[in-house]
């Protein structure tokens, strides 16, 4: 990896571009330095630099192309055969708190994104409040 | 401890537990509570209260599968049963890590919480009374067996327990089949109003109540009511009563008038948990405790007269050999729950009940070769076996908000069609997939699976999981001599206790149930445009079952209960209609072991109810 790029910054783009949530959403989990060590401590060193090469790569090559960055996740991180599965694992992470069925803390399973994509809260968390079930979602 | 002498001791500290040492104790009796689980959890107010409902919660955050006994802990010295460790016996194997022994043919899939306030800490918090009929299910219908007592003898008790638990409902949608105009007292009202009932449940009920269904060559016309629960609501201002009482000179426990109903708020603090928030996870933690549980009840005890020894496993019951009176309990107690140190105690008291949970209950007796006269303690296990179905709605439904459910389809709890059938309730369950496939993280991995990744992604989850309906079809068990909890000595736990070991099977009065539930379930799908997912999958399901060559699946409803039934002699049964054991006139049973059957009520406000009613015939013993 060269140096001057911080992999933080990748990993931000690139959770950006897997999760279908943007920058602010992501932070405002709260989560975003918990799951950059989670990332590191699960996945080996080789894998990381490769993973995040080919994702550095990705970028500068499809610069304000989003179809194209979109093609080349499809083709070139979202295989099971592509960096252990890490594309996946990073998307579970976001959306359930979980590193495989691992449960990474208490607060990533309150910040998981499912319950956002389904308009709904994590169980036990974020309450919406008396009788706001028996309306749609806000 | 083992030199003092109580009037009465108990064992065991959930609902039934509780409610009759808040009874004893304020009628001014002295009462011990033996409990197996950590003194942590018997903290009933402030800051101790707090903290380890925290602790719980955050146990709960941090487990991968969510299971109801998640939040609590299991101990070495007090194991819960764990319903992730339903592995059968092998004959010439290692047994399969659990606290049951599962000697099958089919593993038997619920659990209990074996701490402080029971299982009552996890349950949902549906409080149905039992319909008239299934307390004469014999004579009605030749099927099963009569209680002793009926409902309306029970009726009484059953407004103890809506009181005790405080449960919010309305009165005028609560109309059952077979039922009378008697059925709720005159004027009657629940406590509180209410629990508002989901955005889905009305979507649904649009098209399903009133609506035809044939099966079996019948119509019948459903109906979709709202489900009283044991939560907080708005408290209904015509409701006129605050507590329970012993009148002394009647000797009979009864209402005491108010002006008002307060709300029971949580243990540790007033101002939190008077209304539900909405947190849907009430099964296995109300963050708040708008959700009631046993330790409010105990909180309501009169502390002069209780002392509550927790780390105190019972292992057995010692009996004069003479007079048959129960003359002490035997426990241990346990310094470290990880640790098999101990101290043997014995406790002495005038009367004595086991309230431990049916199967924990039943093994005590069997441990002791007590009450057994008829050889029933320990049959007869019964649970809702829960045959789920589930699909994808066209229109949006939102689920996983609110409570597990706030309506039910009532119309297969009672018919004549119980001759040829087990019945069953219908709750609509408002947590979308989570239970048959635990969605929605099994969503989230399906979809990245087929290489779907970020807008795409999130607008396939918002498509898929606002659309899925989960229907319960809970059928009720019948009474069978061979499902039963047995001992065996070569099957002890980490204290030298003996481990339940299950038979467990269902036949076809149940099976032929699931059949027509499915295919009520198929019309009601029909009419609401629901496309049917639910797969019976006769490889990885635990409790698959096959009946005319269709397989089901069926799944543990929690609702433990028929192991020392309740009889009309010594000979049929392990207590009599007061719920004193036949065989030992100071010893009383207590809890859904009791239930000589289990009709289509989530058994808690009944097993409330029943103690109420141990209650009474224990002060008037006394």
């Amino acid at each position: 990896m060269k140096p001057e790029v911080d992999p933080k910054n990748l990993f931000l783009e690139i959770s950006v571009l897997l999760t279908g949530f943007n920058n602010a959403e992501l932070y405002a989990t709260g989560m975003f330095d918990t799951y950059y060590h989670a990332l590191q401590a699960n996945t080996g060193q080789a894998n990381f630099a490769y993973f995040f090469e080919e994702v550095e790569k990705i970028l500068l090559e499809n610069r304000n192309e989003p179809e194209k960055i979109n093609q080349a996740i499809t083709s070139r991180l979202m295989q099971p055969s592509s960096y252990n599965g890490l594309a996946g694992s990073i998307i579970t992470m976001w959306y359930t708190g979980n590193w495989g069925n691992d449960v990474i803390d208490g607060q990533a399973y309150v910040q998981g994104l499912v319950w956002d994509a389904a308009q709904t809260h994590p169980p036990g968390a974020k309450q919406p409040g008396f009788g706001s079930w028996s309306m749609p979602p806000l | 401890m083992e030199s003092k002498h109580y009037d009465v001791v108990i064992v065991g500290s959930g609902i039934s537990g509780s409610v009759i040492a808040k009874t004893l104790t304020n009628a001014g009796k002295k009462v011990l509570i033996l409990e197996a689980g950590l003194q942590a959890g018997i903290a009933l107010e402030g800051e101790a209260a707090y903290n380890v409902y925290q602790d719980y919660i955050r146990t709960f955050y941090n487990a991968p599968a969510k299971v109801p006994n998640s939040p609590y802990p299991d101990l070495k010295d007090a194991p819960s049963i764990d319903v992730l460790q339903i592995q059968k016996l092998q004959p010439g194997q290692v047994p399969p890590p659990g606290y049951l022994v599962q000697k099958g043919p089919l593993p038997f899939a619920s659990d209990c919480m074996r701490g402080p306030g029971g299982t009552t800490m996890h349950w949902l918090g549906t409080t149905l009374r039992m319909l008239p009929n299934d307390f004469r299910m014999k004579s009605v219908y030749d099927q099963n067996v009569d209680w002793p007592i009926s409902y309306e003898h029970l009726k009484p008790f059953y407004e103890m327990a809506e009181l005790e638990i405080g449960v919010s409902g309305n009165v005028q949608d609560q109309h059952y089949p077979g039922i009378g105009p008697d059925f709720f007292g005159e004027d009657y009202v629940y406590p509180m109003r209410k629990i508002p009932q989901s955005y889905m449940d009305g979507l649904i009920s649009k098209k399903t109540d009133r609506l035809k269904v044939t099966v079996n060559d019948k119509t019948y016309q459903l109906s979709c009511i709202s489900t009283p629960q044991g939560r907080n609501s708005v408290p209904n201002t015509r409701y006129a009563y605050s507590k329970i009482i012993w009148d002394k000179t009647k000797k009979k426990l009864r209402l005491a008038k108010a002006d008002q109903y307060n709300n029971i708020p949580s243990l540790w603090d007033n101002y939190t948990g008077e209304r539900c928030e909405g947190n849907a996870s009430c099964v296995p933690i109300c963050p708040v405790q708008a959700k009631y549980n046993a330790l409010k009840t105990l909180k309501k005890a009169n502390k002069e007269n209780l002392e509550v020894s927790t780390r105190s496993v019972v292992s057995r019951i010692i009996i004069d050999k003479k007079n048959k009176r129960v003359e002490g309990i035997e426990y241990k107690r346990y310094e470290n729950p990880g640790e098999p140190e101990h101290t043997n105690l014995t406790a002495k008291g005038t009367i004595y009940v086991l309230a431990a949970s049916a199967i924990e209950n039943a093994k005590i007796l069997l441990a002791s070769d007590a009450a057994n006269t008829s050889d029933q303690v320990g049959r007869n296990l019964m649970d809702h076996l829960v045959m789920l179905t589930w699909g994808l709605s066209k229109e949006k439904v939102y689920p996983y908000r609110g409570p597990g459910s706030t309506t039910n389809i009532p119309t297969f709890r009672d018919g004549e069609f119980r001759k040829e059938h087990a019945a069953w309730i219908s709750p609509i369950d408002n947590w979308g997939w989570s239970w048959p496939v635990f969605s929605p993280g099994s969503d989230v991995s399906a979809a990245i699976a087929n290489g779907l990744f970020g807008k795409a992604l999130r607008d396939h989850i918002n498509e898929v999981v606002t659309r899925q309906v989960l229907l319960h079809f809970e059928v009720e068990q019948s009474p069978e001599p061979e499902n039963r909890v047995t001992i065996d000595p070569a099957y002890k736990d980490a204290l030298g206790n003996y481990k339940p070991v299950i038979h467990y099977s269902v036949s076809d009065y149940m099976l032929k149930s699931f059949e027509a539930a499915k295919i009520v379930s198929d019309q009601i799908f029909e009419a609401n445009d629901i496309e049917d997912h639910t797969v019976y999958n006769p490889v990885t399901d635990p409790d698959y079952v096959v009946y005319k060559g269709q397989g089901y699946t069926f799944r543990g409803a929690g609702h433990i209960v028929g192991t020392h039934r309740m009889g009309f002699t010594k000979d049929d049964s392990v207590v009599d209609k007061d719920q004193r054991c036949w065989d030992h006139d100071n010893l009383f049973l207590a809890g859904c072991g009791n239930m000589p059957t289990l009709g289509t009520s989530n058994p808690t406000l009944t097993m409330t109810a029943l103690a109420f009613n141990v209650a009474e015939n224990i002060l008037k013993q006394l």
